[in-house]
């Protein structure tokens, strides 16, 4: 008679059921981005699309977007969102030269983390304690980051260095391989086999000349999945920015929690500075070195979903971007295009068969042009690819932003009471 | 049932025998401006349900927000199973086995059951497997039957109520405070939920039940404790008073009623939708489907339906805020001429003549931060008396605030306070005199007077059937279905984008329209189904 066993009476919203797990989506995402590179790379004629050295600089570029995007992935988990990371970003490219180049990389490493969260705190204050827009501090921390580390050098770098905007070189981490399976590979990849090869190039790309700082960031992702969902002290600050006047009513700090995150994005965000300190490629801190990764690195973290699987995908697509331009220029940029042109023929073909005659339609002439473009061209100009990322951005968060969900109070200024 | 629980009870709060679960008396809290609760005594007996009444604005949430900790009291104290306490926040209330189950849902929409029900309380099971154990473990007390792990915004109403009930449960709550749980009910989730707590009384559960709707206090309640003003006014056994008795103790005064006496219903069409289909964005499932609705003039129809069903796309539809896939929207104006406007905007068509009082105030109706005769010019940005050509007219606007303040009974120091500032009530008041203004030739009322208090209610009604009487088309969704019956001259019922019932209000009662409304198929003949089919899925 209680009537309990009745099915609720309430018209439950239509499921929207995810048959596939996430890890096996990310897989499968791997696979057709190897897929996709591979036959690019044979009809174009272009083995540098998935050689070693592309791959090894990507990862590379790919690092401060990666940890830049996971201290995004900290701050809005909680609530507040962090346009900050550039600035943050800054302060620790000039804490991690400063450091480094007096005690070596790790002291680097650290230092970065303490510039990056100290840029963090004064963001909690603004936006947690005084509750300022967080548009309006983070874009406040941009500048201050330029500004203060400008300042900074000049005191600091320049009687070293004798240039204002440079600090003295900051010797790197030493890298490491794995042996024999690099060799391995390397002979694969010499072989010039459609698919195997390319595979191999990317493998070989992913375990040759290793530094540290790769392996302590692929921890953090793992880690802050870890912690952020695995744990209470995650769950209480992922409630702080789904429903934070629940999570108070149920005894959470709210704010506590909020500062800790946003410290946290800070101090990430600081280490994706030093990783561009510490990139075999620079000498050491440079001004307007981050050009705007923090930004992109909040973009990575967008285009995830606000996932740390996500996440790590986004950065690896900027990175990638990033690397072919810097290595080997206009050519195989152009052959990206070609890349792109069969990624929105598959598209195609996908709405087509969901009969979504409209999204079909965008993606043809969208396809059209693109190929358009790479037919008329021998090489894309120099000017232009150096924009690769920025472009790869926009197109990417234009497209993928459409079923995205960020977490509810993100951005909502959060009062007590 | 019964059986297990008695030892899990905290020693302190379990015995019937003992001192009552919670005593508070002299409370008294003051915010700037306003005394919430002055003097305010309350006894609790161990196992009981005991129920709080009193309008909207007479300081019961306040009072249970100083029970829960989220408050702290000026004057008064707090005893708990007999002993002294004193609550900084929530976590101190949940220590000695108080929880509360708010009226808006605090869950976080975007976490699972599990996630929701742990949050704040990880230290007693961890987050994990054994949480979930517990969590099922307790989850058959409330009712609830949906896995831990599914987000909670999939979950509808009803299993939401359960899911912070069970979030209390969970807690360790012995007394658990109750604030209008069935607001948003439908009658047969409300007789549920009742169901629940009989049971969960039965194992020694103390509840706090908050209500308004006194019929409800009077099925549940062993006593009922009255509070009007910010006062208690006395306590009393619900067994043993009137419904009208209880009313009369919290309103201080006669009672209002939605009844309306004789019908004013004429033979001018004023809406006429027909076959008004929409389509949800993703999916091809139609949100509505072959509606065919009239609404003549002197005629109030009233939709009634679960929320979810397409009550508010209908709504929203007709007022141009959705784009209709198929179908027409055909208003007749004054003079009788039929307009179609279902490829007219929002604001074209409110100038046409219609008025729409939204379901949501703070969302749809209002701006909270702005001054009352700004709210005035909301709809009417194009029309006399708060536009003079292309600029707004401020006088004009600030003088018609002023009618409608003293028409209506708007409560408020003065039209230049931020529409924040009003109760609830209040507010509805100033948009409900808002949309009757510039002479409409139909009223769009979604909820018109959900939450809010028995004085303002009474006015609204009044306001409805005054300009009914003068002729106005109602078109009336609400889910307090008294509401609906005493209101409407037809009501229709809708189900899953379509109307699938007529009841006649004249004989039709709640729980007839509220099978009728979950599609359980009509069980009197006041409900006659339409002959439109229903779809398939209907018998799932």
């Amino acid at each position: 008679m209680t009537a309990l066993a009745e099915a609720p009476l309430t018209v439950v919203p239509p499921q929207r059921k995810r048959k596939i797990p996430g890890w096996a989506l990310g897989m499968i995402g791997v696979a057709g981005a190897i897929a996709l590179l591979s036959t690019t790379s044979y009809l174009t004629g272009v083995p540098q699309l998935t050689s070693t050295g592309t791959i090894q600089t990507a990862v590379r570029l790919a690092l401060p977007i990666l940890l830049a995007g996971l201290g995004g992935l900290w701050a809005e988990r909680a609530g507040v969102v962090n346009i900050g990371l550039e600035g943050m970003m800054i302060m620790g490219t000039w804490g991690a030269a400063w450091a480094g180049y007096q005690w070596g990389p790790w002291a680097a490493l650290i230092a970065a983390a303490v510039f990056g969260a100290l840029g963090g705190l004064l963001h909690a204050i603004a936006t947690v304690t005084f509750g300022v827009n967080h548009i309006v501090s983070g874009v406040a921390i941009n500048l201050l980051g330029a500004g203060l580390t400008k300042y900074l050098s000049t005191l600091l770098f320049f009687p070293i260095s004798h240039n204002p905007r440079e600090s003295p070189a900051v010797p790197k981490f030493d890298t490491y391989s794995a042996g024999g399976l690099s060799d391995w590979l390397g002979s694969l990849e010499a072989d010039q086999r459609v698919g195997i090869s390319d595979v191999a190039g990317i493998l070989r790309g992913l375990v040759t000349g290793v530094s540290p700082l790769t392996m302590l960031a692929v921890v953090f992702v793992v880690g802050s999945y870890l912690v952020l969902w695995r744990t209470r002290f995650g769950l209480r600050l992922r409630s702080c920015g789904e429903n934070p006047t629940a999570a108070e009513s149920l005894g959470v700090n709210v704010y506590l929690y909020k500062y800790a995150a946003v410290v946290m994005s800070g101090a990430l965000a600081g280490v994706g500075g030093a990783a561009l300190v510490l990139n075999p490629g620079n000498p050491g801190y440079l001004e307007g070195q981050t050009n705007g990764r923090g930004f992109i690195g909040l973009a990575a973290m967008i285009f995830g979903n606000w996932r740390p699987g996500g996440l790590l995908g986004g950065a690896a697509l900027f990175g990638y971007a990033d690397g072919l331009q810097l290595r080997s220029g206009g050519k195989t940029f152009l052959a990206l295009i070609y890349g792109a042109v069969l990624l929105l023929a598959v598209l195609v073909v996908w709405q087509l068969v969901r009969r979504r005659w409209f999204a079909a339609a965008t993606g043809i002439v969208a396809a059209g042009l693109l190929y358009g473009v790479y037919y008329s061209v021998d090489e894309v100009p120099s000017e232009l690819t150096a924009y690769a990322p920025h472009l790869v951005t926009l197109v990417v968060l234009a497209v993928a932003s459409q079923r995205l969900r960020m977490p509810a109070a993100d951005g909502v200024v959060y009062r007590r009471g | 049932m019964s059986s297990s629980t008695s030892a899990d009870l905290p020693a302190a709060i379990g015995d019937p025998e003992g001192p009552p679960a919670v005593v508070l008396s002299g409370i008294t809290k003051r915010f700037p401006g306003v005394v919430a609760n002055s003097d305010v005594h309350l006894s609790v007996r161990v196992g009981e349900v005991h129920a709080l009444c009193g309008e909207n604005g007479a300081g019961k949430s306040t009072l249970m927000k100083i029970l829960y900790g989220m408050q702290q009291p000026d004057e008064g104290t707090i005893d708990v199973a007999g002993e002294r306490v004193h609550f900084r926040t929530p976590a101190d209330a949940i220590k000695v086995g108080i929880g509360m189950v708010h009226q808006h849902f605090m869950l976080a929409d975007n976490l699972t059951v599990q996630e929701n029900v742990v949050l704040g309380a990880e230290a007693l099971h961890g987050i994990g497997g054994k949480a979930r154990k517990r969590i099922l473990e307790l989850a058959g007390r409330t009712g609830l039957s949906v896995d831990p792990g599914v987000l909670v915004e999939r979950l509808g109403v009803a299993d939401r109520q359960r899911v912070e009930i069970l979030k209390v449960l969970y807690r360790g709550a012995k007394v658990i405070i109750l604030d209008e749980p069935t607001a948003v009910l439908v009658p047969q989730e409300v007789d549920e939920l009742f169901a629940t707590l009989r049971g969960m009384q039965e194992q020694g559960f103390t509840f706090l039940f908050i209500s308004h709707k006194l019929d409800e206090v009077r099925a549940i309640a062993d006593s009922v404790t009255v509070i009007r003003r910010g006062t208690t006014v006395g306590t009393a056994d619900p067994k043993a008073v009137s419904s009208r008795q209880l009313a009369e103790m919290m309103v201080g005064s006669e009672l209002p009623s939605p009844e309306t006496r004789e019908s004013t219903v004429t033979d001018r069409e004023v809406l006429r939708v027909e076959g008004l289909a929409l389509v949800a964005q993703e999916g091809t499932r139609p949100v509505l489907d072959g509606i065919d609705l009239v609404v003549r003039s002197g005629e109030v129809v009233g939709i009634a339906g679960v929320e979810g069903n397409g009550q508010t796309e209908l709504v929203e539809t007709i007022m141009g805020m959705r784009r209709a896939s198929a179908g027409h929207v055909v208003l007749v104006d004054a003079e009788g001429n039929a307009k179609d406007l279902v490829k007219l905007g929002t604001l074209a068509r409110r100038e046409a003549g219609i008025g729409y009082v939204p379901e949501d105030r703070h969302r749809q109706g209002l701006l909270l931060t702005q001054p009352l005769w700004a709210n005035r010019i909301l709809g009417y940005q194009t029309r006399r008396p708060t536009a003079k050509g292309a600029w707004l007219d401020i006088a004009g606007a600030k003088q018609d605030t002023q009618r409608i303040v003293e028409e209506f009974d708007v409560r408020t120091p003065g039209i230049d306070v931020a529409a924040a500032a009003l109760s609830g009530g209040n507010q509805q008041k100033l948009v409900v005199g808002r949309e009757l203004s510039g002479d409409p030739v139909l009223l769009i009322a979604s909820h018109p007077t959900r939450g809010v208090d028995v004085g303002a209610q009474a006015l609204i009604w009044d306001e409805i059937k005054r300009a009914r009487a003068a002729g106005l088309a109602v078109l009336l969704i609400s889910a307090d279905l008294d509401e609906l019956i005493g209101l409407s001259d037809t009501i229709k019922v809708m189900l899953r984008g379509r109307l699938v019932a007529d009841a006649d209000p004249n004989t039709v009662t709640p729980e007839d329209l509220g099978s009728a409304m979950t599609g359980a198929g009509s069980t009197s003949d006041a409900v006659a189904a339409l002959d439109t089919p229903v779809d398939e899925e209907g018998e799932r």
